[in-house]
């Protein structure tokens, strides 16, 4: 069986393609009844040439896959089909990848389980269990696909960390401005950042190899060079990102940490001290642009609509929005529109933004000292869907604690699995400074 | 009372693309377009697209920043303003609000300095269609406007007339006509809203106003309406009101308590942008001679009266057609002939001049004939109306309508008439004035007309002397 994304490429260029398919869409229904992972499906044309040759590709429901129905998860824009490809989608066809779908997701992102939505996706490891969020079915398809295979998924404040973690898989996200966001169905502008899940460190790299590059059609693309990795890591560990945690999770963390030093990576105590503040920032800033980017959905143009009564237009747009937007959908809308408004501006959105510049200068500081950052992904192992009906939505958001600094930051981040806690997986999250990728998955490939 | 007026201008600029995608400029189209043909995935507002900024529109802004001495901000960005209307394609416009492009401008208008507060760049809506009318049945819209670029031109309020609110836009679209970014016989649309407000008053926001005149009826209206209530003893209440052309009166739109919040917040897609120096200084450099500029030259060195250096200035066409004119022929006459019977000729047409036959060598030939008296006065204005009316040159015009009421033969038929007429002619050597109309009969009889009677009385005069 191959174990990579190159071993899969090599062998399908050997083998029959044709019947490679079959097989897999065989699986994936299996999948797909067990785990609920995909919320369409493509016919695969798998005839093309590149470096992802022959390969199968997910892509989340967010970003947009021409004349393929693309909602973000959601009710109101369901049956949304988009007439052009996201710039992501476009280069894995140019390289040769197969998309086989799109997978489930919390609606447009809002969330960390992937519950809010119709379809809930499953944890392979535990199916009572949530494979996380928002980009669930993008980790869960990962971790159970019998062979390699690459997701594209999105991170606004953890969104690829976070089901990576619960679901033993490999998940990266770069940083901010690396991949294109042209055809990404956005959640908060300046923070959205598309991403890969793979079930290896390598593959990821390959993933993202493919899918980065500055675009003109998204001005806040960057055109950058990596720089190579230095001789000499040196981890930080930060002692804010170790106080919520649980205990076993953070055990697990320490005992890699332990290991790489004993490999010759050591570490030193570090500490983030705007954290505390980040989690709050974060929640301000992205309902606040989300607020704004929910706003065209008002059935006139695409998606749901509402019966055409005579009705004033403001009543036609909210009866289409309080109909098919979830409760959390509508939390967020309040929350971000409420952030902005003329009176509360200075006092939410704009000190946010101030934190925001704090919690970059913290990184910053610390990576004067330090190559990359280490901590858990999760404070706790992939909850059960009955404990997640009991958290508040406050516990709910507490949940990116740890992720949501390097997302504020726009820092390259990536989760890999580095042991079990009562059977679930656990992740170690490697944070590098701004464009630090490729030292990033060097450690990565350590662990 | 005093009354203190504001106004915030917008002005559609003829870029080749819109503001935020790819699609053409429908401004720039000589024929309507059918409806939703000239639109993208970006400006109807699809999941998932992105704006990208025109720099056209950016070097557009940045000309009319600089004449209007703007200080051009160092960098500049892009805001969200959220409000549901079926002509926005996202339910938010992507404006400038925190750092427009440039501000602390001012503007001279009639020896008074207008302070401009800023100048920023926005995208245009889509044009909403009423079947049945405001009102009517149901609204359609047509996306092609949908990203349309606009510069929007915001004064301190600083004008104390209704009168000075239309000079201040008379001398704003003039500086934009000689700038290249508004020309108004074209589609493109120039609007303004107004504050005004009594001294001490509520202050009271006017919509949707379009034109000089109008300006000035809907700032006159609502002064007086100010001014009523006042007398009244009731009070101005803050709110917005709407200027309705039909009825020249203002109508109430909305009151301050139901005053909308944009909640502004940055454009996320777009990131801030710094022009180089090099560039504002480029374009600063290339900034063409403004109308307060040529209207001093004129005076200075073409001896040219103010009001005729004003009626000159008024089109940018006729000024270079002076300028270049003033190299051939005496400048005074150049001017007194375009700003007078050219221009007159053009506006009864409804004609411009790049839309005629006329080019400047022509026009300086049919003022040297005027001027070496081989056409008179009337003859000459005659010349110019075919010219515009029905094109061509000037010497087939002459022959054609047989303009030839010329110097030389009004002197041949002037000697006949004298000849023929003794007695008159010594009549009016003696001072018998009723003589003099009597030869002047003659020889307009003989020239057929073509020559008029003041010409006649003088030459006649001169040739009895
Ligand atoms: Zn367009």
């Amino acid at each position: 069986m191959p174990q990579t994304l190159v071993q899969l490429r090599t062998e399908l260029k050997k083998g029959n393609r044709s019947s490679f398919y079959a097989k897999l869409s065989k699986e994936l229904d299996q999948l797909n009844r067990k785990y609920h992972v995909l919320l369409e499906r493509t016919e695969p044309s798998h005839t093309g040439s590149g470096p992802l040759a022959g390969i199968p590709v997910s892509v989340k429901d967010c970003l947009c896959v021409k004349d393929v129905p693309s909602a973000a998860g959601s009710e109101i824009l369901k049956g949304y089909i988009p007439p052009f490809d996201a710039t992501a989608v476009t280069k894995v066809k140019n390289a040769g990848g197969v998309i086989i779908g799109k997978t489930a997701q919390d609606e447009f992102g809002f969330g960390s389980f992937s519950v809010n939505t119709n379809i809930v996706p499953k944890n392979p490891h535990d199916p009572t269990r949530s494979c996380g969020g928002s980009s669930g079915g993008a980790a869960a398809l990962t971790a159970a696909l019998s062979v390699p295979h690459l997701a594209l998924a999105e991170s606004t404040g953890g969104s690829i960390a976070c089901p990576a973690s619960f679901c033993g898989v490999v998940g990266m996200t770069p940083t901010y401005g690396l991949v294109s966001r042209y055809g990404l169905i956005d959640y908060a502008n300046s923070l959205d950042k598309i991403g890969v899940i793979t079930k290896s460190v390598a593959d990821a790299e390959l993933g993202l190899s493919v899918i980065r590059g500055y675009d003109p059609r998204d001005q806040t693309s960057l055109d950058k060079k990596i720089p190579p990795v230095p001789k000499r890591i040196v981890l930080g560990v930060p002692k804010e990102y170790f106080e919520t945690v649980d205990s076993a999770v953070a055990a697990a963390v320490w005992d890699t940490i332990k290991k790489l030093e004993a490999a010759g990576i050591p570490y030193k105590k570090v500490s983030l001290t705007a954290t505390k503040y980040a989690l709050a920032a974060y929640y301000i800033i992205a309902t606040a642009e989300a607020s704004t980017n929910l706003a065209k959905y008002c059935g006139m143009r695409y998606g749901q609509a509402a019966p055409l009564e005579q009705r004033e237009m403001n009543e036609y747009f909210s009866a289409v929005r309080s109909t098919y937007f979830s409760s959390e959908a509508k939390r967020r809308i309040m929350l971000g529109t409420f952030a902005r408004m003329a009176g509360f501006r200075d006092k939410y959105f704009l000190q946010a933004q101030k934190v925001r510049t704090l919690v970059i200068q913290d990184f910053k500081k610390v990576f004067k000292n330090v190559s990359v950052l280490v901590t858990p992904t999760m404070p706790v192992i992939a909850p059960t869907f009955a404990e997640i009906e009991q958290m508040s939505p406050v516990q709910h958001y507490a949940m990116d604690v740890l992720t949501v600094g390097p997302n504020l930051a726009g820092l390259p981040h990536l989760s890999v699995p580095c042991g079990t806690v009562k059977n679930m997986p656990v992740g170690i999250q490697i944070i590098g400074d701004h464009l630090t990728e490729a030292t990033v998955f060097s450690l990565g490939k350590c662990v | 009372m005093t009354v203190i007026i504001g106004l915030e201008t917008h002005v559609q600029l003829p870029t080749k693309s819109k503001i935020f995608c790819g699609c053409k400029n429908i401004v720039t189209f000589e024929k309507e377009p059918e409806p939703n043909t000239v639109t993208c995935e970006t400006c109807i507002g699809l999941p998932g697209a992105k704006p990208q900024v025109n720099s056209q529109v950016i070097e557009f802004g940045t000309r009319i920043a600089l004449a209007l001495e703007c200080k051009i901000n160092n960098t500049f960005s892009f805001s969200r303003k959220t409000y549901f209307y079926p002509d926005m394609g996202k339910n938010f416009q992507i404006t400038q609000h925190t750092i427009p492009l440039g501000s602390h401008g001012k503007l001279l208008v009639d020896g008074k300095l207008i302070r401009i507060t800023r100048v920023h760049v926005e995208e245009d809506p889509a044009r909403l269609v009423h079947i049945g009318g405001v009102g009517g049945s149901h609204v359609l819209v047509d996306y092609n406007r949908s990203g349309t670029p606009l510069v929007e031109i915001v004064t301190e309020p600083d004008m104390t007339s209704p009168e000075q609110a239309r000079a201040y836009l008379a001398t704003l679209t003039q500086v934009l006509q000689y700038l290249g970014v508004y020309d108004p016989s074209t589609k493109a649309v120039l609007k303004s809203d107004a504050n005004i407000s009594l001294k001490g008053g509520a202050r009271v926001e006017i919509k949707n106003i379009t034109g000089e005149k109008e300006v000035f009826e809907a700032l006159r209206f609502e002064m007086m309406r100010q001014k009523n209530l006042s007398k009244q003893g009731k009070r101005t209440i803050q709110e917005t009101r709407l200027w309705n052309p039909e009825l020249s009166v203002t109508q109430e739109l909305r009151t301050k308590e139901t005053e909308e919040d944009y909640g502004y917040i940055p454009e996320g897609d777009l990131t801030p942008i710094t022009l180089e120096q090099r560039i504002i200084l480029k374009e600063k450099q290339q900034l063409p001679e403004l109308p307060a500029q040529k209207y001093k030259r004129y005076q200075r060195d073409y001896k040219v009266a103010p009001k005729l250096a004003e009626a000159l200035l008024a089109d940018p066409q006729l000024a270079v057609l002076f300028e270049a004119a003033s190299k051939k022929i005496d400048s005074k006459l150049a001017a007194t002939w375009i700003a007078g019977p050219l221009k007159k000729t053009l506006n009864w047409n409804n004609r411009r001049l790049e839309q005629t036959d006329i080019t400047v060598a022509s026009f300086v030939s049919v003022l040297k004939l005027f001027n070496s008296r081989k056409l008179t006065d009337r003859n000459a204005e005659m010349l110019i109306r075919y010219l515009v009316a029905e094109g061509g040159q000037p010497e087939t015009l002459i022959k054609k309508h047989q303009l030839t009421g010329s110097g030389t033969d009004l002197d041949k038929v002037i000697k006949t008439v004298i000849k023929n007429n003794p007695k008159a002619a010594r009549d009016v050597t003696n001072g018998v004035a009723k003589a003099l109309n009597f030869l002047i009969g003659m020889v307009m009889k003989e020239t057929k007309g073509t020559v008029d009677a003041n010409t006649v009385r003088k030459a006649l005069e001169k040739a009895l002397r």
